[in-house]
């Protein structure tokens, strides 16, 4: 929405869908073209009989870096979704960064998230996103700028944003404590579960 | 004097006459399985899986620990052991249907796993504790309670090639023979070379072992000893398919 | 690497297949044994990165009767060996769990149920009660947690390996697809901090010694040729188990001591049927809540004891009645009327429980 109403248009949103495929976009495609994105996913309907194969990549996925204007992947939660970035045509052009939550014990602390960054390949910068989804608190949002700055100084890299959901901005502000700066969250993927 | 018989020091002598049938030929394998673990001085670390069929009657044959399992699970419940317990020695113990029919499955992925596990197979043409039924090993025109009028091959198929299955999809490292109870001698060398292939840590180690059911072939100590020897070799070859470090022929 | 995977306590956000794997490192397991099946994935992808970081070890069989078999093998060696499986699964895993009952090994099993009968859908159900309580050729003598959230699904799989261990009968913990793949937080924790102090293993085959000179062989036996021996070995196991029973079974309630109106439900179901306990009450109307944790055994007595004073029982299930049944069976001869709010396979929410209820009114 952000790249939308920044004029870099037409923004296109691609879910590949392949890991852990429960948090789909599907649920919410139809809303958010009605925003004006375009969105890319496969939709229940057409996975009809699929049921158990929800593992298959659209071919409109695989060519989409094609495509003008911006273009976000969502490669997925899973253990390995930052790999099937090799499944699409054009992907070295890509800026990749990975998101981080240290509430997820794989990422928790900077030893753990170095060793996992390392483990993808080429990475372009860090995003903090840590939260404990309804029970997120100032805390853990805090301590995830703390561990995560830290983990991209080891790493080398830049922290590209934290990003926070709406509600804390008054308490956050525009950078938080280690001055990286600070993009707000509306929660959209609460609807998203199957 | 009193006649002493010639037991293996790994049998359990409590249990002693065993169970099986006069003339059956799980207490021939059994000897040559308890020598070869005599021989190999590994009965305080051998664990015994036994299947069940006529090969349950062995869950306390030997002073081993042993465990009965069910029908055609033996090899899973074995391996499950030796991923748990790399430092036994585990042996897999089955019929033709157990290792053939319903755990064949077992048995090939194991195979392909390379577990670290010595599964021992006898075949005797027959499901012999159920009464007599059509196994994957009986041979064609072969009569048996579920193909009285002898194994069509038309419809039911050739008899399996156990060993040979196997071998053709066992790695490096695995060891597949078959042996027979007509010549007990070579069977326990294979048993050996089997268990030693554990030991070693090399690979899977399977032996099947040609064998007689007189109860079940209605046959008497003269026709049971022909059908082994003549009959059964002529699907069943008797020799080492696989063995580790020599060139398949 | 050999410290402790959580160390004190830790609140964490992550899916429910995570948190399974992270608590059966925690309980100390040594080794799982599993196939792919969906909605169960995840268990083995984390435990099979996680596994070897602690020394731990994973299997993955040719199915899930292998899966169940060799976990059975693995307890029987004297590991704290687990298994996780779903659905058809389930199914494949009931023969295993048999032996497991018969001879007393402690496994472990986590079942995320999927929609059924048959393939159906990967997602979520709760169809898979009965199986999982009284699967197989036997009499049900297992230990069957039905858990309803993130922290449930950590703090059960632990107690799941120390109740099995301590009890020698397998041990399930009964999710279910929505529990296995949201994302929620919780709090992870090394169980000494909690004071749990995991139940010692023992092997039952390859012990020390040379059996028939320093010790008697272990000879473990499964066939039985009499049907007056049988039916003393089961009546023994029985026995056992229900002396078990008063020790494990657990339940907790909702506002139930001045309940008209009482809902009973399990699982992920409890958070739809107390969110509208607390919808209903603010609107006056007396309604509370009774949910078994132990689904099998089931805190029987104190559910007739609610019986007694409510005019109405509502059962509420993501299957066809097969908790129901086990409702019926527990207060038998209770004269309370019961109606039942069934839907096969698919989610209840807290809205369309208090509908249901005020149209009933």
């Amino acid at each position: 929405m952000y790249l939308l109403h920044n004029g870099h248009t037409p923004v296109t949103l691609i879910d590949l869908d392949l890991v852990e495929p429960f948090y789909t976009l599907r649920p919410i495609k139809v809303q958010l073209e009605a925003e004006g994105l375009e969105v890319i996913a496969w939709e229940t309907a057409d996975t009809l009989g699929l049921g158990e194969a929800g593992n298959i990549l659209k071919p409109d996925m695989r060519w989409a870096l094609k495509k003008e204007g911006s273009i976000i992947f969502d490669v997925g939660y899973g253990i390995d979704g930052a790999k099937k970035t090799r499944l699409l045509e054009g992907a070295e052009e890509l800026k990749i960064y990975v998101v981080v939550n240290i509430a997820r014990p794989m990422t928790g602390d900077v030893m753990r998230i170095v060793e996992y960054v390392q483990s993808l390949g080429r990475v372009d910068g860090l995003i903090n996103n840590s939260h404990l989804g309804d029970d997120t608190d100032l805390e853990i949002i805090e301590e995830g700028v703390e561990v995560v700055t830290e983990a991209a100084k080891k790493l080398g890299l830049p922290v590209i944003w934290t990003a926070v959901e709406e509600k804390f901005a008054e308490q956050i502000g525009d950078y938080d404590k280690k001055g990286n700066p600070v993009f707000f969250l509306k929660r959209r993927m609460q609807h998203t579960f199957w | 004097m009193a006649v002493v018989p010639n037991m293996p020091k790994s049998w359990r002598v409590e249990t002693k006459p065993h169970k099986f049938c006069p003339g059956c030929g799980h207490g021939l394998v059994l000897k040559a399985l308890g020598e070869a673990i005599d021989e190999l001085e590994i009965q305080e670390r051998v664990v015994f899986g036994c299947d069940i069929g006529c090969s349950l009657l062995s869950w306390d044959f030997f002073n081993c620990d042993s465990v009965q399992t069910h029908h055609g699970r033996t090899t899973p419940v074995v391996t499950g052991v030796k991923r748990a317990r790399p430092d036994r020695i585990c042996i897999a113990y089955m019929g033709d249907g157990g290792g053939y029919a319903i755990g064949a499955q077992h048995l090939v992925n194991s195979a392909a796993r390379n577990e670290r596990i010595t599964a021992i197979l006898v075949n005797n043409c027959n499901y012999g504790m159920t009464g007599g039924q059509m196994a994957p090993t009986t041979l064609p025109g072969m009569k048996t309670q579920t193909s009285p009028y002898g194994r069509d091959t038309e419809t039911m198929g050739y008899p399996t090639q156990g060993p040979e299955m196997v071998a053709a999809i066992a790695r490096e490292g695995a060891y597949v023979a078959r042996g027979t109870v007509a010549n007990v001698r070579r069977l326990k060398r294979y048993i050996k070379s089997a268990l030693q292939n554990q030991i070693d840590g090399k690979g899977f180690s399977f032996v099947e072992a040609l064998s007689g059911c007189p109860t079940n072939w209605s046959t008497n100590a003269q026709k049971t000893w022909e059908f082994i020897e003549k009959e059964m070799p002529q699907y069943f070859k008797v020799g080492e398919i696989k063995t580790p470090g020599k060139k398949e022929e | 690497m050999s410290e402790k995977p959580i160390e004190g306590e830790k609140r964490v956000f992550m899916t429910g297949n995570e948190v399974v794997a992270w608590a059966a490192l925690a309980a100390e397991a040594d080794i799982m044994y599993g196939y792919p099946i969906t909605p169960q994935n995840e268990v083995m992808h984390y435990w099979t990165r996680l596994a070897p970081k602690y020394g731990r070890s994973f299997l993955q069989t040719e199915d899930e009767i292998s899966a169940g078999f060799t976990t059975c093998g693995g307890v029987l060696s004297g590991k704290r060996a687990f298994t996780a499986t779903a659905g058809p699964g389930n199914i494949l895993m009931q023969e295993s769990m048999t032996m497991a009952e018969m001879m007393r090994i402690p496994t472990v099993l986590v079942v995320q149920q999927r929609g059924g009968p048959s393939t159906a859908t990967v997602i979520y159900s709760q169809q898979e009660v009965t199986m999982t309580c009284f699967g197989g050729n036997g009499e049900g003598l297992r230990i069957v947690y039905s858990t309803c959230s993130h922290q449930e699904l950590y703090d059960y799989t632990i107690k799941a390996f120390n109740v099995a261990w301590k009890y020698r009968f397998p041990v399930f913990v009964l999710g279910d697809g929505y529990q296995a793949k949201m994302r929620e937080s919780l709090k992870m924790y090394d169980p000494a901090t909690k004071g749990i102090k995991m139940v010692e293993t023992q092997p039952s085959l390859g012990l020390a010694g040379v059996p028939g000179v320093d010790r008697e062989p272990s000879h473990l036996r499964n066939t039985y040729n009499t049907e007056e021996e049988l039916c003393e070995v089961v009546t023994n196991l029985v026995e056992e188990y229900n002396k078990v029973v008063p020790e494990v079974v657990e339940y907790e309630t909702f506002e139930t001591e001045d309940a008209e109106i009482v809902l009973l439900g399990h699982g992920i179901v409890t958070r739809a049927a107390q969110a509208a306990v607390k919808t209903l009450r603010e609107q006056g109307i007396k309604v509370g809540h009774f949910r078994p944790i132990t689904i099998h055994p089931f805190a029987a007595d104190e559910l007739r004891a609610i019986c007694k004073q409510a005019k109405k029982l509502i059962v509420i299930e993501s299957a066809q009645g097969q908790f129901e049944r086990i409702v019926k069976e527990a207060i038998y001869g209770e004269s309370v009327p019961m109606e039942s709010y069934f839907k096969p396979g698919q989610g209840i929410t807290g809205e369309e429980i208090v509908e249901y209820v005020k149209k009933g009114l």
